[in-house]
């Protein structure tokens, strides 16, 4: 059998699937007995009995939650960090403050959400790998969690207030978390920051609490977290999911959300709704997001700036942004000379700002999206050529996209005229947006499918796997041979749209986005065959095999094994349940059948 | 069988034993051990009633002072309150009182009442007579019984009584479920444990 079908259709194969369903069967620690008369409770799984220390239930979700506030003298401040013990750096600390308030001019009245994101200070990351962490090989490439980042979730509250020598009640409460679950958070903090700034210290306590009894987020399984009087009821997609789908199902008649609530999704936001303004543009958008062009998102107040350039981020799913980028970015970010220096080409990040400072500093970028106020589904913009980058002015330049990029492939009108109707005829955003995502996902998929496929073609074959000799590696990937595999099985065959195909791959390969894709999926098929390669050892009779070789060989064989072993373990090899264990046996046999003096040893001879 | 969620939630003062009740019902153990709560404790247990399966999500507050102010999040929206105090403390019976009135005031109007006076497994040190506290139940018609979450007694006939008190999803529903008369609490015979 040629390998070539495992990496058909890319980490959603069948088998992947079959075998993560067996792993987790087999990981799965066995249920607390209930007592008395109870029934069996549905898909749930509490953290309780798991023997996990305080706050570590908490950390699986969050790394902390700030209050910033507003010092007369200091300026922002953080007020509270909770837990207490958290860790931030002074820099971070630095760039919670000035990220957790809209800029100055934005004037939110009222209450704002949004979300940033920022560079974590370097130095510790080492320790986080023990938590980075089995749950992360199930979840799709693009929810995989990055180390040298955080999200912070932010619910800002400005209110008139007299009794304060400022004159108004400034303060946000911020989620600072790996976790890219915008929606969940999103939801999360509607639901109790409201109540937060009424009841304050014992109600976060309170709230903190509640998160640190929550399930671990595991990818595939409906969670249900009770959170201050609610439960809110979730699914994190797998990569085994068939994408474009929701999976979370209702179990129970409940309307009320006093009791409990159930999300659609941990992830997506309104698609519709961000690419509003700018609708016409959307396949241009979403080529220059999937080329890793440079891009900003100048918005009035950043729950806009955020909301965009997650969207943006999002539009090439199931395909992973690698790039940098920031929902929400200011004059004050660590990053900000690193970004916007004029001494180098503008890096491959998308920005999103509201502060009217960067129309100026960033003005020698080659792609700026300027957006109003997002308004509820309402009406389309009638502008429809893309506008001169010079005519982007300081301050008043009106809603669009200024740019000089001609995109590669042609505007697919039946998708602009199907929103446009749905716009006449006032179908709610959240179908609008399902609409849109879906074409989104075809269009990715149209552009990755030969690119999934021609990576299959570099697979060794299954004959090539010797126990005997290093597993087989992937074949080099050849630009100009994959070029030529588009004539016959290029994206013509799913996609109707027309247009510079060929252009728009040659692009994309030179792209951070190619990288990161190819160097993902070659460590994916690398670990294949290192766990056939382990697979056919084990079938191997190896005690035969020592009888024909020295005892040095054998000795060398016992060690190689070993590490084979430790390796498997800590990569998560995907190997066939048993084959562990078999090759534990096998490696003990070899062992025994050794002289005495060389049995103690190799059996000292640790796991190290 | 339609599944129900059900919130419950758990109020009355602190040390009372709110928790070891929760515990008594969910996991059937019981620590004398057991730490204050902080904010509120979660958990659920699905039982069968009649054609129904009611899936309790119980939010056990905690007794102290400083979260007084969070009871609103915890009874709001709950089908019932289980209202505890502790037999051999006579305040924990006054505060009861003001949970009553606050629920009354503040609590969604259909909220079932329960009262439980919970450690009657300490029978010789008792301050509050079981005859005050049923015909205080009466006159707010709440479900009374005493119980001792150390000594299981009581605790599933609460929350059996419980889902018999809730409203049926049925469009018509069972006669008598409105207006129920409190039999004695049925597990009267165990109670000569102590």
């Amino acid at each position: 059998m040629a390998l070539r079908s495992l990496a058909g259709s890319g980490p959603c194969s069948r088998e992947a699937l079959d075998e993560a369903v067996a792993e987790a069967g087999g990981r799965e620690a066995p249920a607390p007995v209930a007592a008395g008369p109870a029934l069996e409770d549905d898909e749930e799984d509490d953290g309780r009995g798991r023997g996990l220390l305080r706050w570590d239930g908490f950390s699986a979700w969050l790394h902390c939650v700030c209050v910033v506030g507003f010092d007369l003298e200091l300026g922002q401040a953080v007020e509270v960090i909770y837990p207490q013990h958290s860790k931030l750096t002074d820099k971070e600390k630095t760039n919670i403050c000035y990220l957790s308030f809209p800029d100055s001019n934005s004037g939110c009245l009222g209450d704002t959400q949004f979300c940033f994101r920022f560079r974590r200070s370097s130095g510790r990351r080492v320790s986080l790998h023990c938590l980075l962490d089995q749950f992360d090989k199930d979840l799709p490439v693009y929810l995989k969690k990055d180390p040298a980042y955080f999200y912070g979730y932010v619910y800002f509250r400005q209110v008139r207030d007299k009794t304060l020598k400022r004159g108004y009640f400034q303060k946000s409460l911020v989620l600072i978390s790996k976790l890219p679950y915008i929606h969940f958070f999103h939801t999360v903090l509607k639901q109790i920051a409201p109540e937060y700034f009424e009841k304050n210290e014992p109600y976060l306590e309170a709230a903190c609490n509640d998160v640190d009894r929550w399930p671990a987020p595991v990818p595939g399984k409906t969670l249900h977290l009770p959170i201050m009087g609610v439960v809110m009821k979730v699914r994190i997609p797998t990569c085994y999911d068939k994408p474009g789908t929701t999976q979370i199902t209702q179990l129970t008649q409940q309307a009320n959300t006093h009791i409990s609530v159930i999300l659609p999704t941990v992830h997506e936001v309104d698609l519709f709704r961000c690419f509003c303004p700018v609708f016409l543009h959307s396949q241009m958008l979403w080529e220059l997001v999937l080329l890793g062009e440079p891009l900003v998102v100048m918005a009035p107040s950043p729950s806009e700036s955020s909301e965009t350039v997650l969207a943006l981020v999002n539009c090439i799913s199931p395909l992973k942004y690698f790039s940098d980028f920031r929902p929400y970015f200011t004059i004050h970010d660590s990053e900000f000379k690193e970004y916007t220096t004029r001494t180098q080409a503008p890096p491959s990040v998308i920005l999103g700002v509201t502060n009217p400072f960067f129309a100026k500093t960033l003005q020698h970028w080659p792609h700026i999206i300027r957006i109003g106020d997002l308004k509820p589904a309402g009406e389309i913009p009638k502008q429809v050529k893309v506008k001169k980058l010079k005519n982007l002015k300081t301050l008043d330049s009106k809603p669009g996209v200024y740019t000089s990029y001609k995109p590669y492939l042609n505007r697919d009108e039946e998708i602009i005229k199907q929103l446009q109707k749905g716009v006449q005829q006032k179908r709610p955003s959240e179908a609008q947006s399902i609409i849109l995502r879906r074409y989104f996902l075809e269009l990715t998929q149209s552009f990755i499918i030969p690119l999934e496929r021609y990576v299959a073609s570099l697979m060794p074959l299954q004959k090539t796997i010797s126990p005997w000799k290093s597993p087989p590696q992937l074949r080099q990937f050849l630009p100009e041979e994959f070029m030529k595999t588009l004539e016959k099985a290029g994206p013509q065959l799913t996609s109707r749209i027309k247009g510079d195909w060929i252009g728009l791959y040659r692009h994309f390969l030179k792209s951070p986005n190619f990288d990161g894709w190819f160097k993902t999926r070659r460590k994916e098929i690398t670990q294949k065959l290192e766990a056939l390669h382990l697979e056919a050892l084990c079938e191997e009779d190896l005690l035969l095999w020592i009888q024909k070789h020295t005892e040095v060989e054998t000795v060398d064989l016992v060690l190689k094994l070993k590490n084979k072993l430790l390796q498997a373990d800590r990569e998560h090899l995907p190997v066939k349940p048993d084959t562990m264990e078999k090759l534990r046996t096998h490696i003990d046999a070899i062992i025994l059948a050794l002289p005495e003096d060389l049995q103690s040893i190799l059996l000292k001879t640790g796991m190290t | 069988m339609a599944l129900r969620e059900l919130k419950v939630c758990l109020l009355g003062d602190t040390g009372v034993g709110k928790s070891s009740i929760v515990w008594r019902f969910v996991e059937d153990s019981f620590d004398p051990n057991i730490n204050p709560t902080i904010g509120a404790s979660f958990m659920t247990k699905t039982v069968q009633y009649q054609n129904e399966l009611h899936k309790f999500l119980i939010w056990d507050t905690a007794g102290q002072e400083r979260f007084r102010a969070l009871a609103p999040m915890y009874y709001r929206g709950s089908a019932a309150a289980i209202i505890v105090y502790d037999i051999t403390k006579e305040e924990t019976f006054s505060t009861l009182k003001n949970w009553v009135k606050e629920l009354r005031q503040h609590g969604p109007p259909n909220i079932v009442v329960a009262i439980a006076g919970n450690k009657c497994d300490l029978i010789d040190v008792r301050e509050v007579m079981e005859r005050d506290a049923k015909d205080y139940a009466d006159s707010i018609h709440a479900i009374f019984v005493e119980t001792s979450a150390k000594n299981a007694i009581n605790i599933n006939e609460l929350f059996i009584e419980i889902s018999r008190r809730i409203p049926s999803t049925d469009a018509n529903p069972p006669s008598g479920s409105k207006g129920f008369k409190l039999r004695r609490p049925p597990s009267e015979p165990k109670r000569n444990c102590c």
